[in-house]
């Protein structure tokens, strides 16, 4: 037998989390519970977030958009903001699993999870999102790109949760792209990914663009050389793969079950491709 | 339900529909029983090695821990197998691959189960293991079965026709490749599960998700020792066999158990992980081919050599090799062949029966071999196929003589007439940016039946109940392919009787009669053929009863109408339930023996085999896919697919689409994702986030148009098709990559990563 907790409001969270403080905090568990099942994880006891209201929906908040940690995958994709302002996220959340995962997962798990496989995380990285973290002790914001410190691993304190995620609408942006590569057309765990957030000057020069890769490095990986290659640039074909060169040597993909290192390598720098208007 | 006679060649819904979508039908995992223990095995971990010592005392005093037996508790052989008797039901000095079972342990529940097992310690003294083809090749390498006359090779055997390999330098042309295709497993959503029980009379009942119940009882019978008759097997629908349940699973090993619970009922399910470590699986192969030609395409020699990785086990591995080879020309007449083949042992998982049997690797090479011949002498890639089709009087590349339906080329002739054939250009030439479309085509056949040497035989049983009621008693599994279906329809049309008057009794070796296997595409071919003379049994008596209860001395002068017999000549009736009731026990049940007829002069050839070569009756196809690759990512997408198939005459359109649909699907994954990974015999893909089949959102709408043949032996026309079909994906699927300009791929799946680098090297032969 284990425990299980559901709380319901902060006092009651902070409380649990005293008392066992060896429990595994979750919400969703579509990765916890697998990991569970196949003895990777042992959790003594589980404390779980989705019954509490403060970590629940999305708002509107000025210029930013914020979406609580407990927020299922599902939940985002029929949200009305999301549609209308972060078309990038709601394209990989499409992706996603499968709509039992979507139901079942969210967007607090996805990040605190840490996977460089994570779907959500490319956008959030491009939309330059900010975690915000409580605990008793106070609340912190800390950026997305320095709250995940490697593979499965984050800056979670101890003692501490992930109650939301906070993203600028990119007011700007005129292309969103995000593209997935993976064993199959659903269920399926990331290859390589690509997000993309572009602003494009009617006469068809990049003013200005932000991309994140997943599943090619530790971490959600970056290619700054060509974001700057491709600034200033028209969108041709010619200009995208001398940009494509960049981003294969920032990347640091590995070999595994699923495809080589030299493939992740060679995709990363082709998605940029896609990015060729119709 | 329809309250008119089922007719043949009409839609027919599955009776077992409605019980199936409520989800009340109880498959064999849906059975518990009261005071329930579970029973799991320990396995070895390792994939080759010599035991040491099995220590279960910390296990066996774990509270809740009923027993821990080890190999030198099975009584019998300790032995089972199929042909073969080489597999121990507990393994007592050796294991020969990571799945072997060394211990198993019967507990009060399952948490209490997976603690017992792991705290059994097993000390083996680990072998070299034997992990490749190559390895097993070696005459220097470590014996899986030290008696095994043949070493590490279960069977090596030959196929010859005409002059042979020699006819190749008759050719005007020779093509020359190899082909390599991954190790494949069933994936049903049913894993292997069963309940067993021992009765107060001493018998043990097991309710098994099994394609093979009477088969299941003579396994138990000879690895512990029992009497045959001391042994029930109950065989409820399967959620999904495709031959992965042909053969003990659980069978023996619950037995077993049940031999020690004291009368309760045992159960052992396998999880996901488990099914895929120790459950049977398609052979991984590797097959070299040399065909040769005349200039103007037509087919003059073929030399292959096909290496068949069967694992640690025989099960049925000699037997699909030779139904491989026996395909391994096609669908095509060449007159000279030589065909050799290699079915080795290996530390890998124990290879068996699959869906297409060893057919769906050949099909891969002779198919791409086709093409590339075509490609090569500049042929039409239909046209080279029409060319060479087998038709009735031809003989096949195994050098049997076509005397039967033979609609290969009624297939051809179907797709040269489809819109999607010819308007492929059109189609390619919209590949949108980055995309590149190509059509691919394949011709495939598969055999129907066991084959010579192994009589494929079903007894039919019929009964009319006291209340004019009929009950089919099956003796083979229904695993989803339908044929309890067929055998309501085909008694429905047979009787003249609704849907709604006949019951059905699903596989119990104490209830119905030994019917053979759900296996070999022959279950509606064969039961249906005892069936529907049962049939005309039970008509005879009906109306033979009617004549003397209606005074009327002529039996045809008598008709038999749903739920009566009439005398048309009168108007005068006699209701099926007054009728019945005169009936006595005897005379209520009709029993039929069907046996399928054999190639009656075989081929001096393929002498190695002992039985289940070579076959009569065959299925043919014609597969068209039209695909798409992303030049970015090596993506491969199906993008519309069409299936010409003949399988005699369609009884129920709406249950062969869906096999063919199903069997398309199946063969979609395999040459497209499926790939079961094993390194030092140990699975690396062992759940199904890491061995990928394919989803709705992968696969497209499926054609499946049937090029209708009428079989003269078959059940109103019938052959089997539950097989063909998987055949055609694959080589289809990598003609058509080659067609959109990618370099020829040999080894399966098409991954993208594959596609990709194909499509970088650009266009070969």
């Amino acid at each position: 037998m284990r425990k299980v907790f559901l709380p319901r409001d902060m006092a009651e969270l902070w409380s649990a989390m005293a008392d066992e403080p060896a429990a595994r905090v979750y919400a969703g568990g579509t990765d916890l519970l697998v990991a569970m099942r196949a003895g990777t994880v042992v959790a003594p006891a589980l404390i779980c977030l989705e019954r509490l209201a403060e970590l629940q929906g999305v708002r509107e908040e000025g210029e930013e958009i914020w979406l609580g940690a407990a927020t299922t995958h599902a939940a985002l994709l029929s949200n009305p903001l999301v549609g209308r302002h972060l078309p990038l996220l709601v394209q990989a959340l499409r992706t996603l699993g499968s709509p039992p995962i979507r139901n079942m997962g969210t967007i607090g798990g996805n990040i605190c999870t840490a996977s460089p496989a994570g779907d959500t995380l490319p956008p959030l990285y491009v939309l330059a999102a900010e975690v915000e973290l409580q605990s008793p002790g106070g609340r912190r914001r800390l950026p997305l790109r320095d709250f995940i410190a490697g593979p499965g691993q984050t800056r979670l304190e101890t003692g501490e949760i992930l109650t939301g995620v906070r993203v600028r609408k990119p007011v700007d942006a005129n292309c969103h792209r995000f593209e997935k590569i993976g064993q199959r057309q659903a269920l399926a765990c990331c290859i390589v990914s690509m997000a993309a957030l572009l602003t494009v000057t009617p006469a068809g020069v990049v003013a200005s663009i932000r991309l994140a890769w997943g599943s090619v490095g530790p971490t959600v990986m970056e290619a700054p050389a060509a974001e700057a290659a491709l600034t200033g640039s028209f969108m041709t074909r010619e200009n995208l793969h001398r940009a494509a060169v960049f981003v294969r040597q920032a990347v640091a993909p590995i070999d595994d079950i699923r495809a080589s290192a030299a493939y992740r390598r060679e995709v990363a720098g082709n998605l940029l491709l896609r990015l060729l208007p119709g | 339900m329809t309250t008119r006679p089922p007719k043949i060649g009409r839609d027919f819904l599955r009776p077992d529909a409605p019980a199936k979508a409520a989800g009340v039908e109880k498959y064999a995992v849906d059975h518990y029983g009261e005071n329930l223990l579970w029973a799991g095995v320990r396995r070895a971990g390792v994939p080759h090695g010599l035991i040491r010592r099995v220590d279960a005392a910390a296990a066996r005093s774990l509270p809740g821990v009923r027993a821990v037996l080890t190999g030198g508790d099975v009584p019998g052989t300790n032995r089972q197998g199929i042909v073969h008797k080489d597999q121990p039901v507990l393994c007592d000095a050796k294991v020969r691959y990571a799945g072997d079972p060394v211990a198993l342990v019967l507990a009060a529940d399952r948490e209490t189960l997976r603690r017992a097992l792991a705290l059994i310690e097993v000390d083996i003294a680990p072998l070299p293991g034997v992990f490749t083809i190559d390895d097993a090749l070696n005459h220097d390498a470590p014996r899986l079965h030290e008696d095994h006359p043949g070493g590490n090779a279960l069977l090596q055997a030959t196929i010859e026709a005409g002059d042979g390999a020699k006819a190749l330098a008759e050719c005007d042309v020779v093509v020359t490749e190899t082909f390599t295709v991954p190790i494949q497993a069933h994936a049903f959503l049913e894993t292997e599960n069963g309940i067993a029980r021992r009765e107060e009379d001493g018998r043990i009942v097991i309710i098994v998700s099994t394609q093979a119940p009477f088969r299941d009882r003579w396994e138990v019978s000879h690895a512990l020792g029992l009497p045959m008759d001391g042994i029930r097997v109950i065989a409820p629908y399967l959620g999904g066999g495709f031959g992965g349940k042909d053969g003990a699973t659980v069978q023996c090993l619950l037995a077993l158990a049940a031999m020690h619970a004291d009368g309760r009922w045992v159960k052992m399910w396998w999880d996901r992980e488990e099914s895929f470590q120790a459950g049977y699986k398609r052979h991984a192969a590797r097959l070299h081919y040399h065909l040769g030609a005349k200039a103007d395409g037509t087919l003059h020699a073929l030399h292959c050599r096909v290496y068949y990785d069967t694992g640690a086990y025989a099960h049925l591995g000699g037997e699909v090799m030779a139904l491989g080879m026996e395909h391994a020309g096609g669908p095509y007449r060449i007159p000279h062949t030589r065909i050799e083949g290699w079915c080795l042992y290996t530390n890998n998982p124990v290879a068996g029966a699959m869906r297409g049997f060893g057919v769906m690797q050949v099909s891969f090479a002779f198919e791409s071999m086709m093409d590339i011949l075509a490609a090569r002498l500049r042929l039409d890639p239909l046209e080279i196929r029409r060319k060479n089709a087998l038709r009735v009087g031809d003989r096949n590349s195994a050098g049997v003589l076509m005397t039967s339906s033979t609609g290969i080329g009624a297939c051809l002739d179907a797709i040269a007439d489809h819109p999607l054939w010819k308007d492929r250009a059109v189609w390619k030439a919209a590949a949108g940016p980055n995309k590149r479309r190509g059509v691919g085509l394949a011709a495939v056949f598969n055999a129907m039946g066991y084959g010579r040497g192994l009589p494929d035989t079903a007894v039919a049983k019929l009964e009319i109940t006291p209340t004019g009621r009929f009950v089919v008693y099956s003796g083979v599994a229904d695993m989803g392919q339908g044929n309890a279906t067929a055998f309501v329809q085909i008694a429905g049309a047979a009787l003249n009787q609704e849907e709604g008057m006949i019951d059905l009794v699903q596989p119990d070796t104490d209830r119905t009669l030994p019917s053979g296997s759900a296996a070999a595409s022959r279950t509606t071919y064969t039961y249906g053929n005892a069936l529907i003379r049962a049939c005309q049994d039970m008509r005879r008596r009906i109306l033979g009863r009617a004549s003397m209860l209606l005074l009327v001395d002529r039996l045809e002068d008598l008709g038999l109408l749903p739920g009566r017999v009439r005398h048309p000549a009168t108007g005068r009736e006699i209701p099926l339930a007054m009728l019945a009731a005169t009936l006595t026990t005897p005379e209520r049940f009709c029993v039929y023996q069907y046996l399928m007829p054999v190639v009656p002069d075989p081929p001096a050839t393929g002498k190695a085999f002992k039985i289940g070569f070579p076959h009569l009756l065959f299925s043919y196809g014609c597969h068209l896919a039209l695909v798409e690759a992303d030049e970015l990512t090596g993506e491969t997408t199906v993008r519309d697919y069409l299936a010409v198939t003949e399988a005699g005459r369609i009884l129920n359109p709406q249950t062969s689409v869906q096999q063919v649909q199903g069997a398309i699907a199946q063969g979609i994954g395999y040459a497209l994702h499926e790939d079961l990974q094993v390194e030092g015999g140990i699975v690396q893909t062992d759940d199904l986030g890491k061995y990928i089949i394919p989803t709705a959102l992968d696969l497209p709408d499926i054609r499946a148009v049937f090029a209708q043949a009428y079989e003269e032996t078959g059940p109103f026309g019938m052959k089997g098709l539950g097989e063909v079909a998987s055949n055609g994906p694959l080589p289809a699927i990598a003609n058509a990559l080659a067609d959109a300009g990618a370099a020829r791929i040999f080894r399966s799946p098409l991954t993208p990563e594959r596609v990709l680098a194909s499509l970088q090297q650009g266009p070969g032969m």
